[in-house]
């Protein structure tokens, strides 16, 4: 770990004991301070037309993400001041924070599979060498690409199903789906993108952790194919 | 077939799959298992989104969010500066002060998540700058959030004192005593731990530089200010805290201090939100799973198996402590006491056990078993907010787990640690 | 077979006492086994709801207040002063009211459920931490309410400040002051401890808690004709139990109350004292006729009528 490539996490400057702790310190506030992700950047697995179609939903979720928690800050803000300043609770306000915790979840995953940041324990596969290490990225993407597209699949008859019994939500009264199409979405669009990983890593020289993310951040030495 | 479950995921877990799979794969076999096909798969989406959408976790994004703006712009800085400046000469002082730090939050969030995310977030830069090693830092951070679990207010002690009809309040009392013995222990370890891997002190500070360092925190030290004083004063709930937390740090890192800038604010909102998903699917992929095992009756045959029945007291307490110990390292510690605290109370009745004394101990062993592998949700908030790899994340837990289970077993055998508390109040 | 039936309580709680009663019955005059699942094991209220109509479950205890969301007239059981506060009356009502045996049967059915029987849980009373004797004393007390437009309608009428609140944050919102009071029946005050962090019980009798048994329809019909003999005689004997589990109840919880907690204060308020209360009523018929579904003017008007001969009888 102690010859990082990434000159944002240059260890150099930083006083420490030892460098292998230097290194993980850098990456530490680089986590915390500089890590954010640049939308610009980010190129689609798609070719052509559909390229730029994912490209432009993967603006959207990071839109809806960004959205989705300040509008959470100030929805539950805004009924603190209701209450203790004006005597007045917003009632629909926590079925606001529902509806804000679906979207955020689940325009999130897709996101997050686009830039590898889904929790995985790689202990294991990262000690193994480099044919079966890609070798495993295939079958897990694959894998998770088919579980996820079937879940998006029960998610959307689900969402039809409470459609079609008319539930709303009790406070703000409108149809309860209307908070819930994210769901299938956000499936769909993750599964997707699993898929995609799982066809990059068939067709490039080096591993990929999703289209856009080679594997190993926290591994450089194995950054390069060999 | 429990077990055949069981390890199934854990074998999918180890093969590298996103977490999220070994979950959705464990509960789906279960569906189909329970229901003889795929008919039903609509109420295992019904039941991640369920997961998900408790008002309490709410506080979960918005303390990470922030602490993202604290630690993006001066708060968090100036605030380790004040602590360092009077403890920073103490050997281990960074990392007393950590626990210590989780301690204070502790009394206002009821989430070990929360509390993993607000304090460990600053502070593993500068424990790491200080020369602890990371296997330590992570270990220390998710650990101590635990004491968070035990000072009030605690959701878990909430939903134990209503699923068996146990004093709430009586209960918040109970699990001080505990709270201070555990970060009594992880101060003496983390002390140990300076002292044998020579983590360097710094230079005690002069009195001129520790009032600079107060007067430089003067504004972030607002919030405990607003957090304790807006709870305890009744403005808000705990999980509005939180959000106020967070109106408070956009005014002071955007207006007062000028540090970070509206296309900053929008980028943390979007990492913010990004970390909670990850979180996020994984608890609703856990209430899923939780479904099928309760669903299936499965706590009620183990529980028959063992014989629970001819046990005395302290074979109650053990079964007890190891069964929620166990059940957190995979489902969701709320899931874990809805399902079993109704399940051990006729023998908690039978046994004449005290239930304050039970709650205390279900509630110490969810929020050690929310910070054990393989799933405990302490594990994947740390991974998702420090992105360091699972291995890396719990490589130096087992000495805090060690801490944390002998302060279980002292609970059994001294339970005055918990009750003293109750018992001098009840007498006044 | 196996049946599963799900409920909103814990097994010694109202919902529960009836289930178990329920199982009894079935497993006593039937080879059908009947497994409980409490409070919170498969979910939340409208969860469990969902999975009744799916079919995973056969049985549902779902209060009509939570089936609002679903069938919008059940939020008649919020208008306050409809139900008698006469124990006799209230037992009459619900054994031979019109809305109760013959409207709400046909709109569970339109949801696919099979309505068995709709129970009392108990006088709803109100928690809070200054005495209240009249609307007056109700002015800027927080009262914490389920969030549903026709309850926080009731309070903004009865002159307090409605606040909605996970009821997972009530607790410690009355212990902190965020909140000044909460309404439950006497079981569930005493139950869930709300009497600590509360000082006085009023006893306003503007309403009864009503809950529902349920079955999913496609399993009940598919049932030959002695298993639906069998559910509805058990059904009709967990209500008489539940009825004769009832009268002692508020008492004995009110009694355990007082013995933990000496100091509160008990206050049943007198006619001419609930008349200010009585009065505000026609402002929340009002907004259950706005947002109570295309029968509401149907299911009140029947329910007045019902109520009457109950009073008759
Ligand atoms: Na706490
Ligand atoms: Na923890």
């Amino acid at each position: 770990m102690t010859n990082d490539p990434d000159p944002s996490r240059d260890a150099t400057a930083i006083p420490g004991p030892s460098p292998v702790d230097a290194a993980v310190l850098a990456a530490a506030e680089a986590v915390q301070a500089q890590d954010d992700i640049d939308d610009g950047l980010y190129e689609s697995g798609l070719p052509g037309p559909l390229g730029l179609l994912d490209k432009g939903i993967a603006r959207l979720e990071a839109f809806a993400l960004a959205f989705g928690v300040l509008a959470m800050a100030f929805n539950t803000t805004s009924n603190v001041v209701g209450r203790f300043v004006f005597g007045q609770s917003l009632y629909f306000s926590e079925e606001i924070n529902q509806a804000l915790i679906v979207l955020i979840t689940f325009a999130g995953i897709s996101y997050a599979a686009r830039h590898g940041r889904h929790i995985r324990m790689s202990a294991i596969t990262d000690a193994l060498p480099f044919r079966e290490r890609k070798a495993m990225m295939v079958i897990t993407s694959g894998v998770t690409a088919v579980l996820l597209l079937a879940l998006s699949w029960y998610a959307l008859t689900y969402v039809m199903t409470q459609a079609g019994r008319g539930r709303v939500l009790p406070a703000l009264r409108i149809p309860q789906w209307w908070i819930l199409v994210w769901v299938p979405a956000g499936l769909f669009l993750t599964g997707l993108q699993y898929a995609l990983t799982a066809l990059k890593n068939l067709t490039d020289p080096e591993i990929w952790l999703s289209t856009a993310t080679r594997d190993g951040y926290d591994l450089p030495h194995k950054d390069k194919a060999p | 077939m429990t077990a055949a479950i069981l390890g199934t995921m854990i074998v999918l877990l180890l093969l590298g799959f996103p977490m999220m799979v070994p979950l959705i794969i464990g509960s789906m076999v279960g569906f189909v298992g329970l229901f003889g096909g795929l008919g039903q798969l609509e109420t295992l989406v019904q039941q991640v989104i369920a997961g998900i959408q408790p008002a309490s976790l709410i506080a979960v994004p918005m303390f990470i969010f922030a602490a993202e703006i604290m630690t993006r712009g001066q708060s968090a800085a100036r605030l380790i500066d004040l602590v360092m400046a009077f403890l920073g000469h103490i050997k281990g002082g960074l990392a007393i002060s950590t626990a210590g730090a989780c301690t204070m939050f502790g009394a206002v969030s009821g989430s070990t998540q929360a509390t993993v995310v607000a304090v460990g977030g600053p502070l593993r830069p500068r424990l790491l700058k200080a020369g602890y090693s990371d296997k330590f830092t992570l270990a220390l951070i998710i650990n101590a959030s635990d004491i968070a679990f035990l000072i009030p207010p605690s959701i878990g002690m909430i939903i134990y004192g209503v699923v068996s009809g146990t004093s709430i309040s009586e209960l918040f009392l109970a699990g001080i005593g505990p709270g201070l013995l555990i970060l009594l222990l992880f101060s003496i370890y983390s002390y140990i731990y300076a002292v044998r891997h020579n983590v360097p002190t710094e230079p005690a500070a002069t009195w001129p530089e520790r009032f600079r360092a107060m007067r430089r925190a003067i504004w972030p030290l607002g919030f405990p200010v607003i957090i304790i004083g807006g709870i305890y004063g009744g403005i808000f709930s705990p999980t509005e805290a939180a959000a106020a937390c967070v109106l408070y740090a956009i005014v002071l890192e955007m207006i007062v201090f000028r540090e970070v800038s509206p296309r900053q604010l929008y980028a943390t909102a979007k990492s913010t939100g990004l970390i909670t998903a990850v979180v996020f699917i994984l608890v609703g992929a856990g209430a899923a799973f939780s479904y099928v095992i309760s669903f299936a009756q499965i706590p009620q045959a183990i529980l028959g198996g063992i014989g629970i029945d001819g046990m005395g007291p302290y074979g109650v307490l053990f079964t007890i402590s190891i069964a929620f110990f166990i059940g957190c390292m995979f489902v969701d510690p709320i899931v874990v006491i809805l399902i079993l605290v109704p399940i051990f109370a006729p023998v908690v009745q039978a046994t004449g056990l005290d239930p304050v004394l039970v709650g205390t101990i279900v509630t110490l062993q969810v929020a050690i078993g929310s910070a054990t592998p393989p799933f405990g949700c302490d594990i994947f908030t740390a991974i998702a907010v420090f992105r360091r790899p699972y291995w890396e994340v719990i490589r130096g837990t087992p000495p805090f787990i060690a801490i944390l289970l002998s302060v279980s077993v002292a609970l059994i055998y001294f339970p005055q640690i918990a009750l003293f508390l109750r018992d001098i109040s009840i007498s006044r | 077979d196996t049946w599963r039936y799900a409920f909103e309580e814990a097994l010694d709680e109202v919902q529960g006492v009836y289930a178990q009663k329920f199982k009894e019955e079935v497993e006593a005059n039937s080879d059908h086994e009947v497994q409980l699942f409490p409070f919170g094991t498969l979910g939340e209220s409208d969860n469990i709801m969902e999975q009744a109509q799916s079919g995973i479950l056969q049985f549902v205890n779902q209060s009509p207040g939570f089936t609002g969301a679903l069938i919008p007239e059940a939020q008649v059981f919020f208008v306050p002063y409809l139900l008698p506060e006469d124990q006799d009356q209230l037992v009459s009502f619900f054994r031979n009211s019109e809305t109760i045996t013959s409207i709400f049967p046909e709109l569970y059915a339109e949801q696919g459920l099979e309505l068995l029987k709709m129970y009392p849980e108990g006088e709803v009373m109100l928690t809070t931490k200054t005495p209240v004797e009249s609307p007056a004393d109700l002015s800027d007390v927080k009262v914490r309410v389920m969030t549903n437009p026709l309850l926080v309608e009731s309070y903004r009428a009865f002159g307090a400040t409605p606040t909605p609140l996970p009821w997972g944050e009530t607790y410690g919102g009355l212990q902190t002051g965020i909140i000044d009071g909460q309404e439950n029946p006497a079981f569930f005050i005493e139950s869930t401890r709300m009497y600590e962090v509360t000082d006085h019980i009023t006893r306003l009798g503007h309403n009864n808690f009503t809950t529902a048994l349920m079955a999913n329809q496609e399993f009940f019909e598919g049932l030959d004709e002695a298993d639906q003999q069998v559910i509805q005689a058990a059904a009709d004997a967990a209500f008489d139990h539940i009825i004769d589990y009832q009268q002692g109840l508020t008492e004995t919880a009110l009694e355990a109350i007082m013995e933990a907690k000496p100091a509160m204060t008990v206050t049943t308020l007198t006619e001419e004292q609930r008349a200010p209360f009585r009065e505000t009523a026609g402002d929340v018929e009002a907004t259950f006729l706005e947002i109570g579904g295309p029968r509401a003017q149907e299911v009140l008007d029947q329910m007045k009528a019902d109520l009457e001969a109950a009073a008759a009888s």
